[in-house]
Order: C-alpha cells, then structure tokens, then sequence
C-alpha cells in the first residue's frame, strides 16, 4: 500500500464521513460543517494526485476551490441568519417548505 | 340486347334535384327564405312536369326505335378491377313505371300548391318531394341493382322525411322513425341478395343478371334464395306482411304525401323489382309461391281491418295494402306484366282517393274522422263526384280501370300454370268483396246521410280551390279510362303472360262474373248497413265485438312487435351495450388509465416530504447506483 | 520513514476529527473538531510537500472560513431540539447507506501502480506556483475576484432586503446583519 492509495482512501473516507453528517445532524450549521469537510476530502484527492503526478494544474484547481468555498460560505451563513430570524430555530426538520 | 343510347335519361332524373337544391337551398331557413309562395310552387312543379316531357320524348323514341335506350353516364368506383357505374335505361318496363311517377307525380305537385297554401314550412316541403321524385326516378331508370338500390334507399329517406314532416308532433315524428326502421330490416334482405348475385356473376346490371337466370347453364346460386331475399326487401317497401306496420302510420305525413309515396310510385318500387326481376322469379318456383301466399294473406288481412277504421286515411292506407297484396299475387303466379297493369290503374284512383279525401280534411278543415262527417255530397260537388268515380274504380265496377286490372289478377291467380290455384282466387275474391264494401261505405260515412260534423266545422265547408280539384277532376277521368290502356299487352313481349291450361279457358267468363257480382254485393252491403242512421251497422257491431275489437287493434300486431322484439333489444341495447359495454369496459378501461397515472403520481409525490435529510440520503443512493452502474460496465 | 509516519498521524487526526464532528453535540465543540480536521489536512500537505496549498488551507479554510462559522455559532445560540436531540429521523438508513457507499468507493479506488519518487519541493513552491497561475492560468484568477465581488454583493443585498422590509423595530436583527456583512469583508481580504 502506497501513500497515493492511501492518502486517497482517507480522502474518500472524510467524504463519505461528510455525507453521512449531512444526512443524519439537524443544526443547520453542522450540515454546513459537513458540507465543508466533503470540500475537504475533494481537495485531499486533488493534492494527492497533483503532487503524485506532478502537475501543477492540481494545485490550481485546489486554490480555486478554496476560494469558491470561501464565497460559498460567505452567502451560506447569511442565509441561515435570515432562516433563524423567520423560523427561530436552527433544526431542519422545521423547513419543510419544499414539501409536495 | 342491343340499344340506343339517349341524352336524356339523365336529366329526366337530376331536374327534380335541381328543384330540391333550388327551394331547399334558397326558400327555406337555410338560405335566408329569399323566395316567395308563388316562385317555389312555380319551380317545383314546372321541374317534374319538365321531366314528364322528356319522359314522353323518350317513349316516342323508343317506339320509333324498337331499342331499348341506354345512358351510361359515369364510373362510380374502380374497385380491384371491378368497376361500378351510373347507367340509366329505358325499354318498356321502365317506360310505363316513369311515365307513371312523372305525371302522377306532377299532378301532385300541383294539387300541393292548394293543399299547402299557407304552411310555414312550404318550402321543404317542396323541396323534400322534388328530392323524393329524384329518387324515384333513379329508382325506375336505374341499370344496374345498385343504382336502383341507391333510388330505393334515397325514397326511403323521403318518405322518413315527409311523413315526419311536421316534426313537433312527437307521434308523427315517430310514425317517420316506424317507416325508415321497417324499411331499413327489408333493405337488409335486399342487400343479401344484392351480395349473393354479384357473387355469382360479378355484375349487378339486371339484363345481365336475368340473361344468367335464363341461359341454359344454371348459374351458381340458387334463384328461389335470392328471390326470397328480393321479395323481403320488396315487403320492406311494398308494405306486405310482416313488414306492413310503417303504411298506417305513415298516414301521420300531409295527404299529397300519402298520395304520391305511399299510393302511386314508391310502395310500388317492391312490384317494379320483382317484376324487373323476372328472370329470376320464373326459375324460381318457392319463392313464387311464397310471393303468393303472402300477397294474398295480406290482401285479405288488410282488407279486414279495413272495414272497421274510422280515419278516412287509415282505410285509404289499409286498401293500399290490400291492393298491393293483390299486385303480389300476380306477381306470385308469373303475371308480372299484370301486376304492373294494376300498378298503373291503381296509381290513378289511389292517388285520386288519397287526393280526395285531402280535399275533404281541406273542407272541414282539419277533420279525419268519418264519423263526424256525412251530408258532403252536395256541399263539395267536385270532391264526391271524383271520389265516387275513383271508389267504383277501386271496387271493380265495370267498365272502370279497377275492374279491368283486378280482374286480370284474380283470372291468373286461379288458372295460371305457374302456381294458380282456387283458393288464391277464392280469398283474393273475398278480400276484393270486402274492398268494394269498405270503399263504398266509406263513401256513405262521408258523403251522404245526415250531417254529424261539429256546428263550427260545418259552417266552414267549402269546396277546395282550382289546383286542387282540377288535378282530381283528371285523375278521375283516368281512373274511369285507364283501363283501356292496353299496358299488359305492351308489356308482353319482354314480360310475357303465364300459361293457361286449355280446360280452364271457359271458365274465365265465369270468373269475370263472379268478379262483378262481387262488386255489385259490396256496393249493396254498404248501402244496406250504412245508409241512413247505420243503425243496422252499430247492431253489428255490438254482437261481433270481440271481432270488432281485434280488427280495430289491427290483430294486435304491434303490439305484439314491441312485446317481441321492441323490449329484448331495447333491454339489450340498455344493459349490455350501454352499461356493459359502453360504460364499464370503454369508459371504465379510460378512468383505470387515468386512476392509475393519478395514483402513481401520488405515490411519486410521497418522496418530496420537504425534508432535507430524506434528499440528502436519496443523493447517496443515486450516487451509490451510478458508481456501480460505471463499475459494472466498465 | 519518519515522514510515513507523521503522514499516518495526521490523516488519522483528520479521520478522528471527522467521526468526532458527527458524534458531538454543541456546534461549537462540532466546529472545533472541524477546525482540527482542517489543520490536520494542512499538515499532510506540507508533508506531501505542496507548501503553497497547505499554507492556503490554514489561511483560507481555517483563518477565514472557519472563523465566519464560529461566529455565526456564537451569534445564533439557539437552545433549539437540534441542541438536545442531536440526530434526525435517519439516522440508520443514512448510516446504513453511506458504510455502503464508502465500501464500495473504498474498495473500487485506484489500485497505484507503485510509488513515484518525485522530488516535488521546487514544483509547489510559492514562486513556480504563482508563475503558472497568474501566468497560464490568469483569466480564472480574474473570475473568481469577480465570483468574489458578486458573493459580497449577494451578501449585503440579502440581508439588505430584509433590512428594508422591517420599517420598524426590529428586535434582535439588527444587531446581527452588521456582524454578517463584516464577516463576508473579512472572508474577501483573506482570499
């Protein structure tokens, strides 16, 4: 076993550990949490194969995508402000608006 | 047979249809009722007799010419490789009958220009009967069965028209719906035979197909089968038991209707085919002799009910009955070109009866019932004298035309070698008795005694106007003459007469006679029951009233039909077709479509429940099949 | 060796922080797992020898988006049924599914064809890095300023919008929609 096979294990692992927290917490921010520890594990994978491949285009799309989840985050919690203020609560199962 | 051809046929045929577009397009609802009374009587009866006189052309030119005339006009249908044509043709047979419906026909017209006067749908009226006289004359011209078969069905519908012609009146509308229905179940026979003749010879022209019958090869299907189906069609439109129930009924249309359809031309379409049919019927003996049996029970039958009806038209309609029954003996026993003799007599003083006792109703009018009329005579002159005259012509008084006719009937009925037979020429005989009776005490009920009308009606008499008494003044004259028109003889050469044993040639003065006497006895019977206060007439019937109620109720035969056959198909029609059929399988088979997608649209709709969770897991299985889909292959 | 070793250490911090994120209850301890897992993931990066983005990582994720959330935490202290009953209706379902998923990502990963001795330090430096992406790669430098630009904007216009629909008081709100615009500031200066 190998650290490129390793490392993209590990990678695959805190996605899926992602998902799963996406599935299963209520609080609305731990779901954004877990959303970003699915970005996390990407990024993982991407570096792994950049440096296993030497390619520096890896590295770039990393950084981009630090930057995209930087954006992303900041109209995520904002939006979530807004929802508490409406709602008072921070539990998902309470906006279920999407119904039907 | 070779022939000539002729220009003319066809437009003898189309004039009247030009006169239907013409009134029916332009004088009624439908066209803005742009034209006046006077235009449309003008249009629809200078049309007809237009067509009567190229009729009279056409004889000319086919006395001239010794040929028949032949006008192919175009092909209908190109069907893998059969084709199927418009021909008209005119020899001797088709002659007497077109001259017949035209000029009756035209009479008629004109006799409705005075009947009509004032009824707000005149124009379709005119329209509807110049669409009948079309169809008629396609019917008579007609070269091959399916263009007379087009004619047959097309009067059908003008008749169905025109005896419903005032609409509003459910009953009579219902009496149009009787007459199409028990037209159409005979047409169904008809179109049987129609099917099996092209089957056997791959043409429908009838001097092809009666060539085939007499040719020394037997052709491939039995002519008594196809002559029995002929003969169901013919009862169908010839009113004969047990399709006879549409004729009284009918009696619902105006009287011109009564007189032109169901007196002169179309009720005689059934005699026309058989007789154009000859071929077929002289190889075929069973049907002969059906033909016969069931013209004279029905002749006889008819006659019956007559004697006891009360509406001046309902024993108009029965005697019609009764006197095509009688064509039909002739017809049973190979005398065709004497059944066609009394056609045309019976067109004569039919019509004039019919047209007579619409000039009656005219006076009174309104009113149909004879026991609330009597003491005419010398009030509406005109009318009784060309009654009396047409009534001894039905009744077979010398020398009128009824006696000549009729009397040709009864003689073949008993001796020809084609199926005559006493006890034909006995009840034909007996219903003939019974005719001159009823006639002529129709003609006392109406005409003479004392006055039973109500005071109002009575006050009103008057005699019907020109148009109206001057086309019965010249039926009358032909009624009184028509006999004398050797029609027999000139049909002989392409209809010739049956066969008579030798021994039985001496009795033929015997029978005309008998024939007379017959005559004279109803006359006196009427007389003697009728006259005066009919005394002696109510004490009849008050003995005999079991009798008396069943020939009233007409043997209860419609009822019996509604019982029969009315009930089961309307319960068929109602609980198989409607509620099983219709109902639970098509529209049943359509909502279990539509319930399926709506349920499955619920279920599917159960997956969105709003929570973000349940979505989130729903990614995870789609992602999980993708990756093992990709996996799977490859 | 030593590095081999460091390099299992920290992805089993990584892993640990990740399982600890599901298994705690207060966001803010969630958070910190988070912020331990992220640091973790920097520090195999380093050890990967992609200096450029490990530093990154702290900085970005750590330094700025990390912070935004703890504050969003501490803003929204809501005492709420996510704060006691931490987990939703599907929990084993979603359990069940994603064991399975990971299994099978796991066990159909790339098998490596062997260890590639690449001597990486120069390639992920700051210096070669920044050639190529502000050389070749420049235009997607430029859009994501301008993805930036229009996130700050989408910011401040949301919570804009619901500051002009509420024309009167409005309770605790207001104290919370400065807080949010500036957080978004500071997330734009560290990128």
């Amino acid at each position: 076993m190998d650290k490129t096979q390793f490392l993209l294990w590990v990678s695959l692992l805190l996605f899926s550990i992602g998902l799963l927290g996406l599935i299963v917490r209520r609080n609305l921010l731990v779901m954004l949490m877990c959303m970003e520890l699915m970005l996390n594990g990407v990024n993982l994978s991407l570096v792994t194969f950049a440096q296993r491949g030497g390619s520096v285009e890896g590295a770039v799309m990393v950084f981009l995508i630090f930057i995209v989840a930087a954006a992303e985050i900041a109209i995520a919690i904002p939006i979530v402000l807004l929802l508490v203020q409406h709602r008072r609560t921070l539990d998902a199962g309470a906006y279920t608006d999407l119904k039907g | 047979m070779s022939s000539a051809t002729s220009q003319l046929l066809g437009l003898i045929v189309l004039l009247p249809l030009v006169g239907f577009l013409f009134n029916g397009v332009l004088a009624t609802r439908l066209g803005g009722q742009r034209l006046n009374e006077t235009v449309v009587n003008f249009v629809a009866c200078a049309l007809p007799a237009l067509s009567f006189v190229l009729t009279v052309v056409c004889f000319m030119q086919l006395e001239g010419g010794g040929q028949p005339l032949l006008e192919a006009t175009y092909t209908w249908a190109t069907i893998g490789g059969q084709s199927f044509g418009i021909g008209f043709y005119f020899d001797r047979l088709s002659a007497v009958m077109t001259l017949v419906v035209t000029g009756v026909g035209t009479l008629i017209h004109v006799y409705s220009t005075g009947y009509m006067h004032g009824d707000e749908s005149h124009p379709r009226y005119f329209a509807y009967l110049n669409l009948f006289l079309f169809f008629m004359l396609l019917l008579v011209l007609g070269r091959s069965l399916l263009v007379m078969f087009v004619g047959w069905e097309g009067v059908g519908l003008a008749s169905y028209l025109l005896i419903g012609f005032w609409f509003d009146d459910p009953v009579k509308a219902a009496a149009g719906k009787k007459a199409f229905v028990t037209n159409r179940i005979g047409d169904a026979g008809f179109l049987l035979g129609m099917f099996l003749l092209w089957g056997a010879f791959g043409t429908l022209d009838m001097t092809a197909i009666n060539a085939g019958f007499m040719g020394s090869t037997p052709p491939a299907v039995s002519a008594s089968l196809v002559g029995i189906l002929l003969f169901v069609g013919a009862c169908g439109k010839s009113a004969q038991i047990p399709l006879h129930v549409w004729l009284p009924d009918a009696m619902a249309g105006p009287t011109p209707v009564s007189a032109l359809i169901h007196a002169a031309t179309m009720v005689t379409a059934g005699i026309y085919l058989v007789a154009r049919m000859s071929g077929v019927y002289m190889h075929a003996p069973e049907a002969s002799q059906l033909i016969a049996a069931v013209g004279v029970a029905t002749a006889f039958f008819a006659a019956t009910i007559a004697v006891v009806q009360y509406d001046i038209k309902k024993v108009l309609a029965y005697s019609t009955v009764s006197q095509l029954g009688l064509m039909f003996v002739a017809l049973g026993v190979g005398a065709y070109a004497v059944a066609i003799f009394h056609v045309v007599t019976h067109a004569f003083f039919k019509a004039c009866l019919f047209l007579g006792s619409g000039s009656v109703i005219h006076a009174l009018g309104g009113e149909q019932d004879i026991r609330k009329m009597g003491g005419l005579a010398r009030r509406i002159p005109i009318t009784f004298v060309t009654f009396a005259i047409a009534t001894a012509a039905i009744a077979g008084i010398p020398p009128l035309a009824g006696f000549f006719s009729k009397d040709e009937i009864l003689w073949f009925a008993y001796a020809s070698e084609h199926g005559g037979a006493t006890w034909l020429w006995a009840l034909a005989s007996i219903a003939s008795l019974l005719t001159s009776f009823y006639m002529f005490r129709l003609l006392w009920l109406t005409f003479f005694g004392a006055s039973r009308m109500d005071k109002e009606v009575e006050h009103h008499v008057h005699e019907s106007p020109l148009s109206m008494t001057g086309v019965l003044m010249v039926l009358a004259l032909l009624s009184a003459v028509g006999g004398f028109i050797p029609v027999a003889h000139y049909l002989e050469p392409m209809l010739p007469l049956p066969p008579v044993p030798e021994a039985l040639h001496h009795h033929e003065r015997t029978l005309i006679a008998l024939a007379v006497v017959f005559a004279f006895t109803g006359l006196a019977g009427a007389w003697y029951f009728f006259s005066g206060t009919a005394a002696r007439a109510a004490g009849v019937r008050t003995r005999l009233a079991g009798v008396h109620r069943w020939l009233t109720n007409k043997y209860y035969i419609d009822e019996l039909y509604e019982e029969a056959l009315g009930r089961p198909l309307g319960w068929l029609s109602k609980r198989v077709f409607l509620q099983l059929g219709d109902r639970t399988m098509f529209d049943g088979t359509l909502h279990l479509l539509a319930a399926t997608a709506r349920r499955g649209a619920v279920a599917f709709a159960a997956m969105q429940t709003g929570s973000l969770h349940r979505y989130a897991l729903y990614v995870v299985v789609g992602v999980l099949a993708a990756v093992l889909w990709s996996l799977r292959h490859g | 060796m030593i590095e081999n070793l460091l390099l299992v250490l920290f992805a089993s911090a990584a892993v640990m922080g990740a399982v600890l994120m599901l298994v705690l209850r207060h966001p803010m301890r969630v958070a910190l797992a988070l912020i331990a897992t992220m640091i973790s993931l920097g520090g195999v990066y380093g050890l990967l020898g992609v200096h450029v983005i490990a530093v990154f990582q702290i900085m970005i994720y750590v330094g700025a988006v990390m912070v935004f959330m703890v504050y969003a935490i501490m803003l929204l202290d809501v005492r709420d049924p996510s704060f006691t009953d931490r987990y939703s209706a599907l929990l084993w379902p979603g359990l069940a599914a994603c064991t399975v998923l990971a299994g099978v990502l796991v066990g159909s990963a790339w098998q490596g064809a062997g260890p590639v001795a690449g001597a990486t330090g120069g390639l992920f430096g700051v210096q070669p890095f920044s050639a190529v992406f502000l050389g070749r790669y420049w235009l997607y430098f430029e859009l994501t300023s301008v993805l930036l630009v229009v996130a700050v904007l989408a910011a401040v216009a949301v919570v804009q919008i619901r500051g002009r629909r509420r024309a009167g008081p409005a309770a605790d709100a207001e104290p919370a929609l400065p807080a949010g615009a500036a957080a978004g500031q500071e997330g734009v200066r560290h990128g």
